[in-house]
């Protein structure tokens, strides 16, 4: 099956190989210089990840500020798999104007985010997101995907329930199996698709990022200007 | 040389932000950026000319401008020329897009985007649902 097949009429997402490795390596190698928590010797991803893991939360949410300098993040991810991005939208898009970092510590309530559609933020229902860690994921927690037709099956008992994001959707938090991906791999998936973030057993902090992406020939919804921007791919 | 912000009429490209909320939006980008504004000026309702900044500031000398957003920017050739011909050392700053810069070339690009986005298609959500924006992007899919 086509990769714009399984995403639209298939499970909905699709774990996926880094098409430019180098990319991805500049994009990590920024990281880890933008948000400058290490000492110069030994700034790699891995020091990143072992002081981020001792860092209380306020003083990893001050070191984010350090990454608002990072503001083409959307691009490099985008540049990184750019025959993927083309497949699915064309060449002309509108992309997240700042990628987002997700940063996530071990410790008892750190690293849970309920499940949720990224639908609900007010992207078009025509965007597609990719989202890609930083190094190999070496434990089966994290993220987790619920396939389409569940997620489907969900979204339709709660509109006739009346409800967005009620107490059936924060339930499936229990039980799910995550993707242990590798540095260099990454997930794209359709906004309509389930998905959260379930404990995780490493000692080290987990770090991925995200970017939103649509062509601009289809229509938006509720972000404009304020959270995209044009880009052409190269 | 000094900071001003500027209101503009509610109805801003997509948004709808009434004066008091895009000045809370402009002083919380200058609390954000440490810059401090001196001068407060209202535009007038159903102009997109940005005239009255640009008459104030020959008098006023701003080194910066901040907007709420880069579709306040005129859309007409003529005014387009006449802010770039009066404000071209000026550096705006657009509190929701979170971008500056200044000159002839960042001011075109950026009413360049705001004209690319006007194009585009709104969907309305309060005119549909969930399932039915699904429908958009698989039609053929009996949910």
């Amino acid at each position: 099956m086509k990769l714009k097949d399984e995403l639209i009429k298939g499970k909905g997402y699709s774990i996926f190989s880094i098409e430019n490795m180098k990319e991805l390596e500049i994009l990590r190698d920024s990281f880890v210089k933008k948000i400058n928590i290490t000492n110069n010797g030994n700034a790699d991803i891995y020091n990143v990840r072992k002081k981020l893991a001792k860092m209380p939360k306020s003083e990893i949410n001050k070191s984010m500020i350090n990454l608002l300098s990072f503001n083409n993040l959307s691009e490099m991810i985008i540049n990184s798999c750019p025959s993927l991005v083309k497949s699915l939208c064309g060449k002309e898009l509108f992309i997240q104007r700042r990628a987002h970092t997700i940063i996530n510590v071990p410790g008892k309530g750190q690293q849970k985010q309920w499940t949720h559609y990224e639908l609900m933020s007010g992207i078009s229902p025509f965007t597609f997101v990719i989202w890609t860690p930083l190094h190999d994921l070496d434990d089966s927690g994290g993220v987790y995907y619920i396939d389409q037709k569940e997620s489907l099956r969900m979204m339709r008992i709660e509109q006739n329930e009346g409800l967005v994001n009620g107490p059936r959707i924060l339930n499936l938090m229990q039980n799910q199996k995550p993707a242990k991906l590798k540095f260099g791999q990454g997930i794209v998936f359709n906004p309509f698709i389930l998905h959260g973030n379930v404990n995780f057993k490493s000692s080290l902090a987990r770090i991925a990022c995200n970017v939103r992406f649509q062509s601009i020939k289809k229509p938006l919804l509720q972000k404009n200007t304020d959270y995209l921007k044009y880009y052409k791919i190269p | 040389m000094s900071t001003a912000s500027v209101t503009t009429d509610i109805n801003i490209g997509p948004f709808k932000i009434p004066s008091n909320g895009q000045n809370m939006i402009m002083n919380n980008y200058a609390q954000r950026n440490n810059l401090i504004i001196e001068f407060v000026i209202p535009e007038p309702m159903m102009s997109n000319a940005l005239a009255t900044v640009q008459w104030l500031h020959k008098e006023n000398k701003f080194n910066k401008v901040i907007l709420c957003s880069i579709h306040q920017l005129p859309k007409e050739k003529k005014r387009i020329n006449d802010l770039i011909k009066t404000m071209k050392n000026v550096e705006f700053h657009f509190a929701l897009e979170g971008i500056s810069g200044k000159g002839k070339n960042f001011i075109l690009s950026a009413i360049s985007e705001a004209k690319m986005f006007s194009k585009s298609k709104v969907l309305e959500s309060d005119k549909t649902n969930w399932l039915n924006l699904y429908k958009m992007i698989n039609p053929k899919n009996k949910l």
